[in-house]
């Protein structure tokens, strides 16, 4: 019974290894986690350059990850290759049991090599690199497409955060319920960038993820006596984006439009703050979306805009 | 150090682990691929035998096998014919020239007219003594003492008779209480005497006379034989209790020698040279739930040299020198009819098993070859050992070590191929002052941002603080930038000693990790 356990848990590692290093080879993508959030290489840009500079910057940059992951990716069936020579090393032993004599030294060899695979199947993992989030390329089209209006010889100023929104460094704050529960709540600035524009203006924008989640917690069965642990739930996510523009009052001044007001819809935003006191515009969108692509964000800018009207000459 | 080196440094320490350790392996001669096998070469019908010996009977030079079981007496050829057999009634035998014709004689000590004695030479049975004032056959032994060898009879309850070779009683003796368990010669001096023991754990040593030597008391006993273990001329005393009890006493005062507590009760005892070493004699114990033992005795004491296990009752150990090396391995039976090879080093090769329990297990020679002799519940078989082994299988942990090597290198190859993964942190900044003055601006209007966020409740705690010492480093990062290109910067920012982060100048207290600053 105890030998039969004994190669049950061998044969459990062994099949788990050739999983694990199978994976490896075929470059198999992790699953997709429970709050079905795909994950995605965690970078972070500080931008401070004329954005030419910045869109090549991150090309070549995305270009050296991906040399990386190429570099190790024709290596992938090494590991795998040196598994079978462990197994082809362990089936001497095999051979030799079945003409009658024992011997453990082609298997105790067969292990060493299954354990080399094993790291250098970490190793090539290791140099793999999640996809980019998509909010990567919408930077990037959103820096294209602003990158005319920008004062001559003037830079974009700001940083692109993709480490992760629900960091531990990114909770904001937290709440505990009648139960004790402990409720976090990240505030995560994903996106910040201000620019001086060609017009004269000057332009703030904050694109912010705000996620909610409820720490795992230990609680009583009432029923059994039997203490469960509930692991951590999500909550959900909601995206604010800040928009500020200092009005050049030399070429604009603001007027009313009245698409644009608290309360309206710009796609996947609703404006729910609008003040533009003191000339300066400051609007606040709020979207319930998991997700808002760079066109919604460079609409919101567009709808902030229209609110200016040139001065006659 | 470069990170194409590390991979190849430590592959480098890997390798030598490996190969430091497979030579170790290969240098000790501990790696061996070796076989014992057994070819059946001939087999008879024969009950639950309890007493077996090959042994020349008919003084031609050529062994026979004497075999007893509780009904009979037997003696086969060397090819399994029959040369003769003598019913008997609860038997026990021993081997002794009793008539001095220099051919070894059985003597049988059962239950005729009364207890008798009977001696069987050549197949010739006389008939030595009847009506002995002794009760139910338990041991019998020729002791050679110097004044001549007597026939020792012990019985069931513990009473000792001594004969002469006349079938006179010599003397008589009473030990314990219980059946006699063992009865062995043992040297004092180089002159033979009596070792006898009871089940009820009285041990006893008796010269020619009768006269007890000295006797003592243990726990219930199950085995005893006497050795010269160290060839001084003075015997030792060997038992095994009930109850695991293992005891080397020195047979001229009793004096104990070794003893150690086996967990459970020793069913055999036998010497079985294992290590070809004259200078000691090894013991290999069995016991009765299967463990087996083997303990060096040195001349002063003994130690253990490993322990092993078959799968029921240890009946019968027998040793022979079966790859001639030497060095002679132990054969040992079980109850439940398994057959096994224990080597030097404890290895366990089984032989193929029998369909009742072994009872008794001897080797010798039956027409010139050497043989194996099994008998179990139902029969005796003679067995031809055989022994082999893959030569030069010693060296094949430097084989393996290099394969493991040579694998090794070529992971630390590959790993050192591979580029290093880029930095996760970029940064794309503009060199000009105009720019450097910009990021200067967005950074502190940034701050005050998140101080902003914190005064409203908004960005508590560690969130807070992560925040603060991102912006505030990549403010030192501008200051550098400034310095770098060439510009007058007012620096405002310094590195906490304690935790390296960005704080800013002024501050006496860090922020992050609580150091407080003098400066």
């Amino acid at each position: 019974m105890e030998i039969l356990c004994l190669f049950g848990v061998i044969g459990i590692v062994v099949v788990s290894l050739f999983f694990y290093l199978l994976n490896t080879a075929r470059k198999k993508a992790p699953p997709t986690p429970a709050s079905g959030k795909k994950d995605y290489t965690p970078v972070y840009v500080s931008i401070a350059d004329k954005p030419l500079s910045i869109i090549q910057g991150m090309d070549r940059f995305v270009a050296e990850v991906n040399r990386t992951e190429k570099a190790g990716d024709k290596w992938r069936w090494v590991p795998m290759l040196i598994f079978f020579g462990g197994l082809g090393l362990a089936a001497i032993d095999l051979l030799l049991l079945l003409f009658g004599f024992f011997s453990f030294v082609f298997t105790a060899g067969g292990i060493l090599l299954w354990i080399a695979a094993f790291v250098m199947a970490r190793s090539l993992r290791k140099s793999d690199s999640h996809d980019f989030s998509p909010r990567y390329k919408g930077t990037k089209e959103i820096l294209r497409t602003l990158r005319d209006d920008l004062r001559p010889g003037s830079t974009f100023l700001g940083h692109l955060d993709l480490t992760g929104a629900m960091l531990k460094t990114k909770v904001a704050r937290e709440t505990k319920d009648t139960q004790n529960r402990t409720t976090q709540y990240f505030r995560d600035e994903w996106l910040a960038l201000k620019a001086k524009l060609y017009d004269g203006n000057v332009i703030r924008v904050s694109a912010i993820q705000k996620s909610k989640q409820r720490q795992p917690y230990t609680k009583r069965s009432r029923i059994s006596g039997k203490y469960k642990t509930k692991p951590a739930k999500f909550k959900g996510t909601e995206h604010d984006l800040k928009v500020r523009i200092v009005v050049n009052p030399e070429i604009y001044q603001i007027g009313a439009n009245p698409k644009v007001r608290q309360g309206q819809n710009i796609g996947k935003y609703t404006i729910t703050a609008l003040n533009t006191e003191g000339g300066i515009i400051n609007m606040i969108a709020s979207s319930p979306f998991d997700e808002v692509e760079h066109e919604g964000i460079l609409n919101v800018l567009q709808s902030a805009y229209s609110l200016l009207q040139r001065k006659a000459a | 150090m470069s990170k194409k080196i590390i991979p190849f440094v430590v592959a480098f320490i890997l390798v030598c682990l490996v190969m430091a350790v497979a030579g170790v392996f290969a240098l000790s001669g501990a790696v061996t691929a070796e076989k014992f096998g057994s070819n059946v070469v001939w087999t008879q019908s024969y009950s639950t035998a309890e007493s077996m010996k090959v042994i020349d009977l008919t003084g031609d030079g050529q062994d026979e096998l004497f075999i007893q079981n509780t009904s009979d007496v037997t003696v086969y050829d060397g090819s399994g014919n029959v040369m003769w057999s003598f019913p008997y009634s609860s038997p026990k035998t021993t081997l002794g020239d009793v008539n001095n014709d220099g051919v070894e004689d059985i003597v049988v000590y059962y239950v005729g007219t009364g207890m008798s004695v009977d001696v069987i030479s050549k197949g010739q049975v006389t008939t030595l003594a009847q009506t002995l004032s002794i009760g139910f056959p338990a041991r019998v032994s020729v002791i050679r003492f110097s004044s001549g060898p007597q026939i020792v009879l012990g019985d069931s309850s513990g009473s000792i008779l001594s004969l002469g070779l006349d079938g006179q009683p010599r003397w008589s003796a009473g030990l314990g209480s219980a059946e006699v368990r063992g009865m062995d010669d043992a040297l004092i001096g180089g002159q033979p005497h009596a070792a006898i023991a009871t089940n009820d754990g009285a041990v006893a040593v008796f010269d020619a006379q009768g006269t007890q030597v000295w006797s003592h008391s243990q726990e219930q006993l199950r085995r005893m034989r006497a050795f010269d273990l160290n060839s001084d001329g003075n015997s030792e005393v060997v038992t095994g209790g009930e109850y695991g009890a293992f005891y080397i006493y020195s047979a001229v005062d009793r004096s104990m020698l070794f003893e150690k507590s086996l967990g459970q009760a020793v069913s055999e005892v036998r010497v079985v040279e294992l290590n070809g070493d004259p200078s000691s004699r090894e013991i290999v114990v069995g016991g009765k739930d299967g463990g087996v033992w083997a303990f060096s005795f040195d001349g002063a004491t003994a130690s253990q040299m490993w322990s092993g296990s078959l799968s029921d009752k240890v009946t019968e150990i027998s040793g022979l020198d079966i790859n001639e090396d030497g060095k002679e391995e132990a054969v040992i039976g079980d109850d439940s009819g398994k057959v096994a090879i224990f080597t030097e080093n404890g290895t366990r090769n089984n032989l193929p098993s029998h369909s009742s329990g072994i009872t008794r297990i001897d080797i010798g020679k039956l027409g010139g070859e050497r043989y194996v002799v099994i008998a179990d519940g139902s029969q005796v078989q003679v067995n031809k050992v055989n022994f082999n082994s893959i030569p030069g299988f010693q060296y094949t942990p430097l084989i393996v070590g290099l394969i493991v090597s040579a694998v090794i290198l070529v992971i630390a190859a590959i790993i050192a191929s591979i580029p290093k993964k880029p930095e996760m942190k970029v940064s794309f900044q503009d060199k000009s002052r105009e720019s450097l003055e910009a990021e200067r601006r967005m950074l502190k209007e940034s701050i005050a941002d998140v101080e902003r966020l914190r005064k409203s409740g908004e960005v508590t705690g560690d969130a807070y603080l992560a925040r603060l010492k991102r912006l505030r480093a990549d403010l030192a990062e501008n200051e550098a930038a400034y310095k770098a290109a060439g510009h007058q910067i007012k620096v405002e920012t310094f590195k906490c000693p304690n935790c390296g982060g960005t704080l800013e100048l002024g501050m006496d207290k860090c922020e992050y990790c609580g150091q407080v600053i003098l400066s």
